[in-house]
């Protein structure tokens, strides 16, 4: 690459490097994507990265956005090569305004970072996803990252006030506002989150924030049966007059998992739900819990516990959290994210169960129920020829039943790379073109992250 | 002037352990010399005294090290350390970048002017005693 | 020879078994300072997977790179996919070094043949204390004496104040470190260190230093010791002190001495009879942020070592707000006092090294008043 000692003078050689032994681990993220890239840099202000852009859009040379790496589809990948920029020392919280009830950062700024400094203003910028300890605000608002908290508060696109985006051709754009509502002009924060480092690098983001409810209660119910398991989480979210701020799903192969790798005793079952309700006082809580309880009593439960204490919530949560790494000690694994409207979660639960047997592969299941996102992972041995084969007719089949239950690919991992050639079932060809017009016209010269999310042009 | 291919700045005192003095003023600079700041390798921390500790010439006074190896520090005068260099505290590495300027050390107040008639000015003698030193140790960091 | 890359092909579940979830981000203290994925443990897993399965020739720059960890095992603890990086990285280091990428530890396994210490001091210091026969024997170890002396005098007055009736031996480098960074320990060094034990008839072996206590506890070439062996918070810790002091007082973990040994309560059950104004920092016992100066990185990358050691102490610093820091190894010790700035108000010791300062204080008060 010739250009490279006009990046060394824009951030330093120590922010800069081409080397064998960083390429490599910079070539990988958490899905099974592998595409080396050719040089990685870590800008430390925003007029780096601009004129970073403004010289890889005049050469041709693509550049990829980067957060944690933990991209579960391939996001990060470089698949035409180029430069990776790693926002990872972009990590200061710029601004907590309270009073204005918002929270500005750099994009490396860490999920849960951010959390810690909100919550000594006992605020709280919601969306939790598993990796939030490790995951970035950048990243988050690339693929509009869900969470646990889903169900009741939503996902990242929910809280994006306003952002700072470096645009394709280099400029740095300001949009959106620092005020609750805002219909000034089109709605760029919310095109911009989700669309996967493929619209712009992001250089600073303004969250919309919440004071944290005074009062939580977790309980764990246990079911022989998927159906009835089902039954309990449309019955909660739709016909029970409250919204939980979770509902979480794992089944017996996610259970096993943990069971056996941690020091958490989880019951036997065909699946566990796990449900919190939150509130201003104590009454409130238990008296939301005490319905979606009496709900859980109607479908057949084997067990019903509660958890008010902070230790064994917190105890849940992170076995929650760890399900996906706990889980590749069995096996890797490729982890979905398919998406189904509420009411045919049951139906999605049992097809998954099916397309599992018919395929021959072990699939544990687990995610966010309230809100139909499911995370079936998909074990298998990747240096077996025929288990690789087994895992694509599974995703395969995956997608087809997502979309045929009228739901999506993806609700929050993202397309990238993983599920590109899948973009044709859920989406049809007067939409891809809007999208592919929005892209072009944006990124005329396609350096942005190319190859994602099946735009092509 | 250069003598053996190190550097050894006109003006000012040198003395066998390797380290330099300059007058300014009414202190004296110290320092450490070009050659030995090469066999040291990258110096990553030194100790810098609290002011006002009482220093004789020929004496060492605190630490220095690179990543292999730890030295002493010697006063090229008696006298009273009055300054330090804050920048070395984090960026030790100046003493090899820039061993005469940027990485100077300590900054004394001379009990005793005519000490400095202890210690090289003339390029013959430094030659020669670099010269030995080379023999001795190399060149090699 | 042996075939290439033969240790590291152990490993090829484990480190397959990585999920890149990037848990060990946060606990890294490499990644701290670097923000590079490639330096921390799941950057390393994948370069030592595509090695393993031969996507990649080894090289001079990724055996270096490999050097980069202090194998302080922070990732191990916290890694929901069961992986122990430190294990792995250990051993890619040897295989490189099969392979012929040495390292700069080729020459510290020289000097410790020719010299006996790590840091080819000819001197040998005189610690006193050479008696024919005593119960325990202490040994101190190359870091204590040539790099932090004054301490290790204190930690020996200490044990004479008690009144523990200890000898000391012509000691040689455990050696334990070259196994960390690619090469063996000296068979003849282990030799010549169990001899001068026997020797003194000692039942018990006390040592001042983590990581020789990990390597006597280990190490096969150490399975003839034959001696009770004990670290000195674990010989201290039923003792009763004099002294006190009413500072607020912090205690750093040494990863040698806790996650690589379970040794969290001595220490602590120690502070707590002299200090009784004592704060956890945040990142605490298993918890703990490594000083940086494990893992050969102090000698291999020694810049970024005390890096690290000026951020751990600046954040328990902030989180605890304490006047004096205690820990006791002699390698913690001697990164943070390299670390610490001169504005920050903090005293950084030994936890032995501090109450033989007490002492010290007590008698001098006690002379005054007399």
């Amino acid at each position: 690459m010739n250009n490279m000692h006009k990046f060394i003078d824009i951030v330093g050689e120590d922010n800069f490097s081409d080397k064998i032994e960083d390429l490599i681990p910079y070539s990988y993220d958490a899905s099974i994507n592998v595409y080396r890239p050719d040089a990685l840099i870590w800008p430390e202000t925003k007029e780096q990265i601009s004129q970073i852009v403004t010289i890889a859009n005049k050469k041709g040379v693509p550049i990829i956005p980067r957060g944690a790496g933990t991209s579960l589809s391939g996001g990060v990948i470089a698949i035409e090569g180029g430069i990776v920029i790693d926002v990872s020392k972009m990590n200061k919280i710029i601004e907590i305004k309270i009073e204005d009830r918002y929270a500005t950062v750099q994009p490396g700024v860490i999920c849960d970072d951010l959390n810690k400094e909100l919550s000594k203003y006992k605020f709280i910028f919601p969306p939790d996803p598993a990796s939030s300890s490790v995951s970035t605000i950048g990243g988050n608002v690339a693929t509009n990252a869900g969470g646990i908290k889903g169900a009741k508060y939503g996902t990242t696109r929910d809280y994006v006030l306003g952002l700072e985006v470096v645009i394709p051709t280099g400029e740095i754009m300001h949009t959106g506002a620092h005020t609750m509502k805002c219909v000034s002009g089109y709605d760029l924060p919310k095109l911009f989150t989700g669309s996967e480092g493929t619209l712009g690098v992001i250089t600073e983001v303004t969250l919309k924030i919440n004071p944290v409810p005074l009062h939580a209660m977790t309980a764990m119910a246990t079911f022989d049966r998927l159906e009835d398991a089902g039954h309990a989480i449309s019955e909660t979210m739709t016909g029970s007059n409250l919204i939980p701020s979770v509902m979480e799903i794992l089944d017996k192969v996610t259970l096993k998992s943990i069971r056996e790798n941690t020091s958490l005793e989880l019951p036997e079952c065909e699946a566990m739900l796990l449900t919190e309700t939150d509130g201003y006082t104590w009454q409130e809580v238990e008296a939301q819990m005490m319905v979606i309880l009496e709900i859980f009593k109607k479908n057949n439960p084997l067990t019903i516990k509660t958890a008010k204490e902070e230790k064994e919530r917190m105890e849940l949560w992170e076995a929650r959290k760890g399900a996906y790494a706990t889980l590749s000690r069995i096996s890797t694994g490729v982890l979905d994210d398919v998406t189904v409207p509420i009411s045919k979660f049951t139906d999605l639960l049992v097809g998954v169960q099916e397309i599992s047997k018919k395929r021959g592969l072990v699939i544990g299941t687990y995610g966010h129920a309230g809100d139909g996102n499911l995370h079936p992972q998909i074990l298998y041995d990747t240096y077996d020829p025929e288990q690789v084969k087994k895992m694509e007719m599974v995703e395969s089949d995956l997608f087809h039943l997502a979309v045929s239950l009228n739901g999506t690919l993806t609700g929050e991992h993202g397309i990238g790379l993983s599920k590109a050639d899948y973009m044709g079932l859920e989406h049809d060809s007067v939409e891809m073109e809007v999208m592919k017009k929005i892209k072009k016209a944006l990124d005329p010269n396609n350096i942005m992250n190319p190859g994602k999310m099946a735009l092509h042009f | 002037m250069e003598i053996e291919g190190f550097n050894f700045p006109e003006g000012l005192y040198y003395e066998k352990n390797h380290f330099w003095g300059r007058v300014e003023d009414d202190l004296i600079v110290m320092g450490m010399n070009d050659y030995a700041q090469l066999m040291s390798g990258e110096i990553v921390y030194i100790g810098l005294p609290p002011l006002g500790k009482k220093l004789k010439q020929g004496k060492n006074f605190t630490k220095m090290e690179s990543g292999k190896w730890l030295g002493k520090v010697y006063a090229v005068v008696s006298g009273e350390l009055v300054e330090v260099n804050e920048e070395l505290e984090e960026n030790a590495k100046l003493i090899n970048d820039d061993p005469f300027g940027k990485g100077w050390m300590f900054k004394i107040k001379p009990d005793n002017l005519d000490e400095l008639d202890n210690l090289m000015t003339d390029p013959d003698e430094i030659g020669e005693w670099i010269r030995g030193e080379i023999v001795e140790h190399g060149v090699a960091s | 020879m042996s075939e290439p890359l033969e240790l590291s092909k152990k490993y090829q579940h484990m480190v397959t078994q990585c999920s890149r979830c990037g848990f060990c981000r946060m606990v890294c203290p490499i990644f701290d300072i670097t923000k590079n994925w490639a330096t921390n443990a799941g950057g390393k897993m994948v370069l030592i997977k595509e090695i393993i399965d031969e996507k990649t020739k080894p090289s001079e720059g990724i055996a270096k790179s490999l050097l980069n960890c202090t194998t302080c095992m922070n990732c191990t603890i916290n890694c929901p996919s069961g992986v122990d990086p430190p294990e792995v990285i250990r051993a890619a280091r040897k295989d490189m070094v099969n392979l012929g990428y040495d390292n700069m530890f080729k020459a510290m396994s020289d000097v410790i043949a020719k010299t006996g210490n790590l840091y080819g001091e000819e001197e040998k210091p005189d610690w006193g204390h050479k008696h024919e026969k005593a119960p325990y024997v202490l040994f101190v170890g190359c870091v204590g004496t040539y790099r932090e002396r004054e301490s290790v005098e204190k930690t020996i007055k200490l044990l004479d104040i008690l009144g523990v009736k200890f000898t000391m031996i012509d000691e040689v480098c455990c050696s334990g470190v070259l196994e960390d960074v690619g090469y063996q320990a000296r068979k003849e060094l282990a030799r010549h260190n169990i001899n001068e034990f026997h020797r003194t008839g000692a039942k018990t072996l006390i040592t001042t230093c983590p990581y020789c206590y990990r390597t006597f506890k280990n190490h096969p070439f150490y399975k003839d010791l034959n001696l009770e062996l004990k670290h000195i918070t674990q010989f201290l810790a039923e003792y009763d002190f004099k002294v006190k002091t009413d500072k607020k007082v912090t205690y750093h973990d040494p990863c040698d001495l806790g996650r690589h040994e379970g040794i969290y309560e001595e220490p602590r059950q120690i502070i707590r009879k002299i200090a009784p104004n004592f704060v956890e920092p945040e990142r605490t016992r298993e918890n703990a942020m490594c000083c940086g100066a494990g893992g050969g990185v102090r000698g291999s990358f020694p810049k970024e070592s005390i890096t690290i050691a000026r951020n751990r102490l600046r954040k328990i610093i902030e989180e605890t707000g304490a006047e004096i820091l205690l820990t006791e190894c002699p390698s913690c010790l001697h990164n943070f006092r390299n670390a610490k700035l001169r504005r920050w108000n903090i005293e950084i010791y030994n936890i032995t090294e501090f109450i033989a300062i007490l002492y010290k204080e007590m008698d001098v008060r006690e002379t005054v008043a007399a």
